[in-house]
């Protein structure tokens, strides 16, 4: 009997507390504020306007591990870009989110990260384009997802052929595009370019034979088997010495270097990333293969962190990016490294690079935002075929697959501790049609 | 008077509430009922009293309390009888079944961060799957498996492989040598390749994860415990790095697993047109308007069958011979059970949990990447087991639901939170693993049965078992 | 030798295994053929194969010191120790840390400066390493001494995440470098060479890798063979209960073991900071794991069998790395190590050296 009372007082207790709760006199909070895209992928919601904006656009990049410094900068010219636009696209207003695909543990992108961030933009209505990502490996997981949602993809910075064109692996690019409709573009030239001109730079330095190494990742693994169709083919007269991968966990590389030396390679091309090793590489070649001339792809880019980790041994050897460097920049791209620089208290010429292509991505969703209906698909078909101009990065065109006509490789080499601009190098399409993946 | 015995904490906090009147043995004088009425309330008076002025009201958190309330104050199994046991699991599931409806509009946890969404959710049930399979080996049979990750790898591209135009081959003229579709949805035609049902693909992963746990396994259970661990360890290093390599299997030329950049994108799951028509079904999950909720449902079937499967085992012949085998191997044997057999068994069961995990994160992802496979993920679904109590199905589900929620998203929110309230400028998510070391010290140190311990296990981690191995591998 | 574990009265029951010599047939077998493997390319590129075996004794005395701590604490205590790679690194750090910022060596710098300096820097690391894994001892694994076998294992792998955190936390998730010298190792190490035989070269800094293993190893046997302490240790190895009877202070032994241990692991961190002048916090698990593999090839619990088993792992990964003929390069060269370690501990547990003893090891 007590039992029961005691209950049906508790119970009433807990009535009250919902009724109390019902009638609103006690406050309902826990909403989120104006975040649109998860806050445990992405950075809030940026916009100068008045009220909410009717679009977004997000960005895709891994703001954690080694290429962080790159891709803050980046986030910062993006949203400095869309700033000088006044946040308007035509006449549509479009804010920005920074979103992030790497995790803190992986110092890198993750799959599952990726996977999950593109099923989150595909989701939200109101995210029109994406500007990603940096990592080809990513992209290759997210495109096929947007491409479902019809969400349109600007890319400033991946480099793997296959995402666009062929020569490729069996199934590219088909694969990644499910509909059948492209929505993926990208503003720097692919790994054929890239790959190429690194040859040809092998060749005008005359050097014979070059051993190529690759780091086993998506994008090394890429690059270095495009360098090694163009030369393996024969037509420049580079030989392969040797096709090897280098242990990212492995404490020294003497050991391959020693075979590198022994292979006779007067040239060593390292297909990877920095972040996986890199510099204990390049010690070691330049210790135990002290005569071979190092050359890097855009994978090295992060000039301040090759030299800091190779050290000395870092001296010397030759690093590509794909676009142009400040020094070859249109007035328009001088005026954005300029103003850019200036917001956020560097010189111009000590832009990243790569900050340009992140603006011209914008630049390059916002005019196809401005010409369409309003709509995703409509957003994304006028990636192809179009023309830009005054970019950040000069004057282009897409073509039907999303790439860039652009084919300029700018080549660094280290001397005294920096990295200066060195010569440009444009492939001619007979070498880049020789690149696969 | 009941003697019962307390610990230090226990005692003192026993005699301060017998100076104002309330001793033990009132207390236990009092129903159940009341008894839960009253630690109800005190929650709830906590809460109201220190939470609510800090972190505001809200009324998601009353109707919760009311939720809990209601559930664990009634002694259902008094008042309905035997269907009263399962009066708290149903709730649960049905909580659980309709999350996708109230998640967003639930409470913020303190510190914790919102609720997971439902993208975050799935995760989080798959982590449970592969956390209630990991029970299976290191929970029930006592084998302590650092390997896991194998597991989940070949389930994944197990998978993707056969869900994919990964075996498209390719003639001459550029289209693909051969397609064979079986059952699969959304394919492009014109892309070749194997398609398999990806429903019939979980059950393959699963079983061909199952084979392989098997092969590992008859060379390497009769080792001593911590040398099986070892093993395991290898061979979680290995597959990942022949996933890695598979573009070129061992020179030759054949490409398994597309090496570094992995299998993309992998055929999505769904019953197809023409169940869609019939019966509604939904016809492809990616395409899908609510995508993220059917894959949730869907994960929640699977984990149901997984705990159905781990408590059937539990209480069958094979259990128990497990049991005996972790308690004394050698009294085992000499009752008759075979031990090799009994311990492949485990190893199997848990692989086959694994791989279909695997293969439902390959499907829920669309691809199968070798950057996913790392040590660092064995030792996270070992965390969850032991956290959540080793050997106990239920404590396992909450400690791989919690710790999968606080690797998504509840670190990276404690750690905003802490760097907004205290002013300080700290990257917890960085220092995941630090944090699950810790845990696992911690747990290792003062509560090595779990949170929420299997009262068997508890008693052996007190009381000390037999272990030594019965192997003698002396040369005389 | 700290190798005898007490012998158990574990009944022994006949079961099915195969038949010995089966096995033994089969191993010898795969050995012919690595040797003949070896033969091949020695005759085809002998330089390299003598650079690739230089490469890999020098290598291979780094994770011998790694090693001896493994098997120091096992044959103790039948503890794989996870976080000992760890220690290992943040001693290498230290290392790092103190030459550059205490110190401040630079490649140019006169011999005698350079030296004693790394002397200092030697005890500074050893000591710091000890006392660590002096720490780790007394707060994970004196607690649980009797506790099941795999309760400690879990503890040590908890440990070691927790001292790779401790190093991120301190040094960030970057490479922590010293500049290197025209040879490999620091710039501040003579960069001579000491022979150069037709391509071959052999520089100073790998002889001084050797030049500080070698007394290291015999100091340590010294230790363990010849000292009161070293008797204890054996004692403790042997029958902990006896030796508490005895009179040993069983606690105080261990601690000692753990205090030698970490030394063994501050040592091999300088080593492996000044000679391959690279650190990540990450690195010292996979480093330990190889470690631990030879420690088990050569007999886990033996101490020259450490240092054998290390000799043979590195000149393994180097050959792998460096032959040419049919190798399967340096794409499986972590897959080779892992299968011999699985290879090893299923079908020779005992190791190369290693006594059997009942429990497989």
């Amino acid at each position: 009997m007590r039992t029961r009372l005691f209950v049906g007082v508790m119970a009433s207790v807990g009535a009250a507390a919902l009724a109390l709760a019902a009638t609103g006199v006690a406050k309902v909070g826990g909403t989120k504020s104006g975040q649109v895209l998860p806050a445990s992928s992405c950075g809030p919601l940026q916009y100068g306007g008045s009220g909410k904006p009717q679009y977004i656009v997000a960005s895709d990049l891994p703001l954690q591990g080694s290429s962080r410094s790159q891709t803050i900068e980046m986030t910062k010219a993006i949203l400095f870009q869309l700033k000088s636009s006044g946040w308007k696209a035509g006449k549509y207003t479009v804010g920005y989110q920074s979103c992030d695909d790497s995790t803190a543990q992986a110092g890198k992108w993750d799959p599952a990260k990726c996977s999950a961030n593109a099923g989150n933009y595909a989701r939200d209505q109101q995210v029109i384009a994406v500007i990603g990502t940096f990592n080809s490996g990513c992209a290759e997981i997210e495109v096929p997802v947007a491409n479902r949602a019809s969400l349109g993809y600007v890319s400033p910075a991946n480099t793997y052929i296959g995402l666009t064109h062929r020569p490729a692996l069996p199934g590219e690019p088909n694969k990644y595009y499910p509909t059948g409709k492209r929505n993926y573009a990208r503003v720097v030239a692919a790994d054929d370019f890239q790959g190429s001109a690194n040859v040809l730079l092998v060749k005008q330095l005359g050097l014979k034979s070059v051993y190529i190494l690759n780091d086993k990742e998506a994008y090394g693994f890429g690059i270095a088997s495009a360098f090694r169709n163009v030369a393996a083919n024969g037509s420049v007269g580079v030989k392969v010495a040797g096709f090897a991968a280098w242990d990212p966990k492995a404490s020294s590389y003497q050991d391959i270097a020693t075979k590198i030396k022994n292979s006779g390679a007067q040239a060593i091309f390292l297909g990877g990333l920095e972040c996986e090793n890199g510099g204990k590489l390049v010690k070691d070649l330049k210790a135990g293969v002290p005569n071979a001339t190092l050359v890097a792809p855009d994978g090295f880019s992060s000039f301040k962190d090759t030299i800091k980790d190779a050290g000395s041994a870092s001296e010397g050897m030759y690093i590509s990016i794909a676009g142009q460097p400040y020094k070859f920049l249109s007035a328009a791209g001088k005026k954005f490294a300029a103003d850019f620089g200036k917001s956020i208290g560097l010189a111009a010429a000590k832009v990243n690079p790569y900050s340009n292509y992140g603006a011209t991505a914008m630049q390059v969703v916002l005019a196809a935002i401005a010409k369409s209906s309003g709509n995703r698909a409509s957003v994304a078909s006028h990636l192809f075929n179009a023309s830009f101009t005054n970019t950040p990065i000069g004057n282009f065109k897409l073509n039907q697959n999303g790439d860039t006509n652009a084919g300029a490789i700018s080549f660094y080499q280290v001397k005294n501790g920096q990295a200066p601009f060195l010569k440009l190098i444009s492939p001619p399409a007979s070498l880049v049609a020789l690149a696969k993946p | 008077m009941p003697v019962r015995g307390h610990g230090r904490f226990g005692a003192a906090w026993w005699e301060a509430l017998g100076r104002v009147g309330l001793t033990e043995t009132r207390w236990d004088g009092w129903p159940v009922t009341v008894r839960r009425a009253v630690i109800a309330a005190a929650v709830g008076l906590l809460l109201l009293v220190v939470l609510a002025p800090l972190f505001g009201f809200d009324a998601s958190a009353f109707i919760a309390y009311a939720v809990f309330f209601a559930l664990y104050v009634p002694s259902w199994e008094r008042w309905l009888g035997k269907p009263g046991q399962w009066v708290i699991p149903l709730a649960f599931l049905g909580l659980t079944i309709t999350y996708p409806y109230y998640g967003s509009k639930l409470f913020t946890i303190p510190i914790l961060g919102a609720f997971p969404d439902v993208h975050t959710a799935v995760v989080m049930l798959i982590f449970v799957m592969m956390a209630v399979g990991l029970n299976v080996v290191v929970g029930y049979a006592g084998l302590l498996d650092l390997g896991y990750v194998a597991f989940y790898a070949i389930g994944a591209y197990s998978c993707a492989a056969l869900a994919s135009q990964q075996f498209a081959g390719q003639n001459a003229n550029g289209s693909p040598k051969r397609t064979i579709d079986f059952g699969a949805i959304g394919v492009d035609k014109s892309l070749g390749g194997i398609h398999i049902s990806v429903w019939l693909l979980l059950v393959l992963a699963g079983v061909l994860t199952s084979l392989i746990g098997m092969l590992i396994g008859l060379p390497t259970l009769r080792l001593r415990g911590d040398y099986l661990a070892i093993v395991t360890l290898g061979f979680g290093e290995i597959l990942p790095q022949i996933a890695r390599n598979g573009d070129n299997l061992f020179n030759s030329g054949f490409n398994l697993t597309n090496g570094p950049q992995g299998i993309t994108p992998v055929d999505s799951i769904g019953f197809g047109s023409w169940i869609h028509r019939n019966v509604g079904l939904p016809d492809n999950y990616l395409i899908a308007s609510n995508g993220d909720r059917l894959f949730f449902w869907t994960a929640i079937v699977l984990v149901l069958f997984t705990i159905f499967c781990s408590l059937r085992l539990r209480d069958s012949r094979l259990g128990r011979a497990w049991i005996a085998i972790r308690e004394d191997e050698t009294a085992a044997a000499a009752m008759g059970i075979p031990l090799m057999r009994t311990k492949t068994l485990a190893y199997a069961i848990g692989a086959f949990f694994g791989g279909v995990a695997g293969a439902y994160f390959a499907e829920f992802t669309t691809s199968a990447n070798p950057d996913s496979f790392s040590f660092n993920f064995s030792v996270f679904v070992l965390v969850m087991v032991i956290l959540g109590g080793i050997g106990n199905v239920w404590g396992v589900l909450f400690g791989a639901a919690f710790l999968a929620y606080l690797d998504q998203a509840g670190l990276a929110d404690t750690g905003a939170w802490i760097n907004l309230h205290l002013h300080v400028k700290i990257d917890v998510p960085k220092y995941e693993f630090g944090i699950y070391g810790l845990i696992l010290l911690v747990v290792m140190l003062f509560r090595p049965h779990g949170l929420i311990p299997e009262a068997r296990r508890k008693l052996e981690f007190e009381q000390g078992v037999a272990d030594e191995p019965l192997y003698d591998i002396t040369s005389a | 030798m700290i190798n005898e574990a007490p012998t158990g009265t574990v009944v022994a029951l006949r079961q099915r295994r195969p038949p010995v010599n089966v096995l033994t047939l089969i191993g010898i077998a795969l050995v012919g053929l690595l040797i003949v493997w070896l033969a091949i390319n020695l005759e085809k590129t002998p330089y390299q194969f003598f650079s690739a075996f230089l490469i890999g004794i020098t290598n291979g005395s780094v994770y011998g010191l790694v090693a001896l701590g493994y098997t120091l604490v096992y044959g103790i205590l039948e503890l794989i120790n996870f976080a000992h790679g760890d220690v290992f690194m943040l001693g290498g750090m230290i290392a790092i840390t103190v030459v550059t910022s205490v110190f401040s060596l630079n490649g140019g710098d006169p011999a005698y400066v350079v030296w004693p300096a790394l002397v200092a820097t030697l005890v500074i690391s050893m000591v710091g390493c000890g006392l660590i894994n002096a720490t780790v001892e007394r707060i994970a694994y004196r607690p649980l001494r009797g506790a099941p076998r795999l309760v400690p294992l879990i503890t040590a792998i908890a440990s070691s995440f927790i001292l790779q955190n401790v190093a991120l936390a301190w040094k960030g998730p970057n490479f922590v470098t010293l500049n290197s010298g025209t040879s490999g190792g620091a710039d501040f190490l003579p960069q001579s060479n000491v022979f150069s035989v037709g391509g071959i070269r052999y520089t100073w800094p790998s002889l001084i890798v050797l030049l500080i293993t070698a007394p290291v190893l015999f100091a340590l046997l010294w230790l363990v063979q010849r000292t009161r302490q070293g008797k204890a240790m054996r004692a403790t190895a042997q029958d902990r209960e006896a030796a508490a009877m005895m009179g040993i202070d069983v606690d105080r032994t261990i601690s000692f073991t753990f205090l030698l241990a970490g030394g063994l692991a501050g040592a091999a961190g300088l080593i492996y900071a000044v000679y391959f002048t690279s650190v990540r916090f990450d690195q010292g698990f996979q480093l330990g794991l190889i470690a631990f593999t030879a420690a088990v090839l050569g007999g886990i619990g033996n101490l020259p069998g450490a240092v054998v088993g290390a000799l043979l792992i590195g000149m393994i990964q180097s050959f792998n790395n460096t032959l040419t003929w049919h190798a399967p390069g340096s794409d499986w060269t972590q897959s080779i190590v892992f299968a011999i370690l699985i290879l090893i501990l299923v079908f020779r547990p005992e190791g190369l050296l290693g006594e059997r003893t009942p429990e497989g090891g």
